[in-house]
């Protein structure tokens, strides 16, 4: 099936099977493999994305369902900002050690930052509750919580800058 | 000086940028020209007669590429998976070793045991083939616990095994612990399971396998924390293929625990399959597929006694343990719960006489083998709850009796009654500064804090000995190791002073691409942006034994730096050359090599440029280059 969306602000025109998930047009079709797999039943949350602004985790969406959406992936993240190498919430997991063997990460930064978009004023609480739906097995969540709080703080900082 | 990116200096991750922006390099995320997908077929059943496989109907689908089962590998006279320990039992003889199939051939014995792989032109046709596939089976009576597959009338997996027993060992003295019992004025029981667990990284086992007709090389990507041991073991004992014709690499890892740190079938398969074929083949696991075929951890049943005398004083303790191995054994799986298990029976106490025996059983479930700590997890368990119990037993409190039979600082070296010997220690150092920290005395006050809100609280205490890095392998190799537990190092260092780390351990999540550089930096003086650090591949580094046991930093790190002391001497040898003085008045220091005592000498950098570039070096005791490699065992 024929399928015109885009994909970290790229104009993408596919031609697909109708079983093809979001998570193959992206690592398979688009070879953007920053979004991983880590489970069979949506539980892992090492998929997720944004499709229009909002966190989905790919592995259960169907592409031929996104005609004329906006999908943002981990390797688009950086370039949302202006001019800058990383992503303030990419920054905040580097310097906190929010990440170590990295699988979940590209999932758990895409997750954060939704969290802090639609909360600028997140608590401890709500990172974690949050972030149930994004599995890490190596850090323990200690710092990916410390992480998420810095990053949205630097993100609510730089919007109030702009 | 102070360096900066030195050893202690906090530094940020060096390994981060490429893992926050999605561009790390997993096993799953590789493409190749002509790339096929396989995936296996797994038995259904615990026990069963495999009585045929009609792979015509998968093989008819187009775009299906072949079905190939164990019946296919024993054509190919492909070996079976090796162990890399063999212990032996109280009797003096060899464990159990029997067959490992990769896939089954005669009969299954666990589910998720493989039966065929299928390779296809998509990942959706071949899972297609794979439902398409017929295997016939004839199902036995299955056992799947330690304590009833030794009973007399259980279900026997292998013709050669009785008693599904693998081995029946023992450590420690059985005569000096029963008579500490008859000693003893009070024997504290506990009978305890410690249940079966699966690792589950976050990133599912995967392997592409390609082979280059043009060079007859076969290179296996496979998510591993040791990809020479894979290469060593696959191509010398089950694949039959010279190791400078085989490559494998561990590119990043997505977390191991221990769950890749052994050669599994699915590994040799794919080689095999890809060579067969002509083409490369992906497998990627899924989470399910992973249930079924990942090595699991612990699963023991224990019994366990402490003799105390009146005043709580540790006797002996007697440890009777059965540990299940699953359906067949995985590379390291015997050595977890015997030399793993009973030497850390000692803890930190001067329990005078230890005897630990462990039955070490076949069931029909999936293989257990090395999960994070293997072994000493489970023997600090048994040990602090029948330590605990004896308190409760006592009416004594949990610290006290600790106390009393903690080894006091002044007793180092302290030899333990199971074979290991402290070198120096603490404990009841330890034990009070974390008493402080956690503000045990102030437990009753958030106790009853808690109760006020409703809620309910509770504390516990436990003492640990780890044995990092395993052990030296002279002794590693008494205990029933099949090979060395060294770990290697080269230091490349470039022209311009920039330095590449070639090492054989192999980072998951672990950092070492920072700690390294940090060594590097420490020892060289350059910073460690300068310095990076290869591994997980056997093309580009030596050999290694690769990660797992607490080893990388303890052992890897080690050889790292004496690497590294070798570069500076030669550093030292060129410097003498230079400023034509004596090798033994050349220090390095900051960065610089210089005559003692003089204003004379040249930076690091010069000496690399040098070594590259030079004119009039007495080649018969000056070699040009400065790389330099070291084996360190622990």
């Amino acid at each position: 099936m024929k399928l015109a969306l885009t994909v970290n602000g790229g104009a993408v025109q596919v031609d697909i099977p109708p079983s093809t998930l979001l998570s193959d047009l992206l690592r398979e079709t688009l070879c953007l493999t920053g979004t991983h797999i880590g489970c069979d039943t949506s539980q892992c949350g090492a998929c997720v994305v944004h499709v229009n602004g909002r966190s989905v985790k790919s592995c259960t969406v169907l592409a031929v369902a996104l005609e004329g959406a906006d999908v943002l992936s981990i390797e688009g993240l950086a370039a949302t900002q202006p001019a800058a190498e990383l992503h303030p919430m990419q920054t905040a997991f580097h310097e906190n050690h929010g990440l170590q063997c990295g699988f979940c990460t590209p999932g758990m930064i895409m997750s954060a930052v939704e969290l802090a978009t639609l909360n600028p004023a997140l608590t401890e609480d709500q990172v974690r509750a949050g972030l149930e739906g994004n599995l890490c097995r190596c850090t323990g969540y200690q710092n990916i919580v410390a992480s998420v709080l810095a990053g949205a703080a630097a993100m609510h900082t730089a919007t109030q800058e702009v | 000086m102070v360096n900066p990116t030195g050893i202690g200096a906090s530094l940020l991750r060096r390994e981060d940028k490429r893992f926050l922006t999605g561009r790390g390099n997993y096993v799953a995320d590789l493409k190749r020209p002509g790339l096929t997908f396989g995936v296996f077929v797994r038995s259904p059943h615990a026990h069963a007669w495999l009585r045929g496989i009609d792979a015509s109907a998968a093989l008819a689908i187009p775009g299906v590429i072949a079905a190939l089962t164990g019946a296919d590998l024993v054509a190919d006279d492909v070996g079976g998976m090796p162990v890399g320990w063999g212990i032996h039992g109280k009797d003096g003889l060899p464990m159990k070793e029997p067959p490992h199939p990769a896939m089954a051939h005669d009969k299954v014995r666990h589910v998720g045991d493989a039966v065929a792989f299928v390779v296809a032109e998509t990942i959706e046709l071949a899972r297609l083939a794979a439902e398409a596939l017929v295997v016939e089976y004839e199902i036995l009576p299955a056992v799947v616990g330690v304590l009833e597959a030794v009973r007399p009338d259980a279900p026997q997996l292998f013709d050669d095994v009785p008693g599904n027993l693998c081995c029946d060992w023992e450590m420690g003295d059985k005569a000096a612990t029963d008579a500490a019992f008859q000693g003893a004025v009070h024997i504290a029981r506990i009978s305890l399971v410690n249940n079966r667990l699966i690792g589950n990284p976050m990133e599912p086992r995967a392997a592409v396998a390609e082979y280059e007709r043009s060079t007859d090389r076969t290179t296996l990507w496979t998510t591993s924390q040791f990809p020479h041991v894979v290469r060593l073991l696959m191509g010398n004992f089950v694949l039959k293929i010279p190791q400078h014709k085989l490559r494998v690499v561990a590119p990043d890892v997505g977390g191991g625990f221990g769950v890749k740190q052994f050669h599994y079938a699915e590994e040799a398969v794919l080689t095999w399959a890809a060579r067969r074929l002509g083409r490369p083949i992906k497998w990627v696991a899924d989470r399910s597929e992973g249930f079924v075929s990942d090595a699991q951890g612990r699963d023991h049943v224990s019994e366990a006694e402490l003799a105390l005398d009146e005043t709580g004083k540790f006797l002996g303790l007697r440890v009777s343990t059965l540990a299940n191995m699953g359906g067949y054994l995985s590379t390291f799986a015997p050595n977890i719960p015997t030399n793993l298990y009973a030497p850390l029976l000692g803890g930190v106490y001067t329990t005078p006489a230890i005897y630990c025996e462990v039955k070490v059983v076949f069931t029909n479930t999936v293989p257990v083998d090395a999960y994070r700590g293997a072994g000493r997890p489970e023997a600090t368990f048994l040990l602090e709850r029948l330590v605990d119990v004896a308190a409760s037993d006592l009416g004594m409190d949990r610290i006290e009796i600790r106390r009393r039979n903690m080894i006091p600082k002044e007793a180092f070296p302290y030899q333990t009654p199971v074979v290991v010997m402290y070198d120096s220690g603490d404990p009841m150092g330890c034990m009070d500064r974390a008493l402080e920290v956690a503000d045990w005395a102030g437990f009753p006050a958030r106790k009853a804090e808690s109760v006020k809100r409703g809620q309910l609280r509770g504390i516990g205490i436990s003492t640990y000995v780890e044995a990092c890095g395993l052990a030296p392998s002279r002794l590693a190799i008494q205990m029933g190791a099949r090979g060395g537990l060294y770990e290697s190092a080269t230091v490349r260092v470039h022209p311009t002073g920039h330095v590449t780390v070639l090492i054989g351990t192999h980072s998951h999540g672990q950092g070492h691409e920072t700690t390294f550089a940090q060594i590097v930096s420490e020892k060289l003086g350059v910073p460690a942006e300068n310095v990076d650090v290869v591994f997980g591949d056997t093309d580009r580094v030596q050999f290694g034994m690769g990660t797992y046991g607490s080893r990388s930093l303890v052992v890897g790190g080690s050889a790292l730096s004496m690497a590294a002391n070798k570069v500076i001497l030669k550093g030292r040898k060129i410097a003498a050359h230079q400023l034509e003085a004596a090798l033994e008045d050349i220090v390095f220091e900051n960065g610089r090599f210089s005559v003692t005592g003089t204003d004379r000498g040249r930076a690091f950098e010069e000496i690399c440029l040098s070594a590259y570039v030079p004119a009039d070096y007495p080649l018969e005791t000056l070699e040009p280059g400065l790389e330099e490699q070291a084996f360190y065992d622990p």
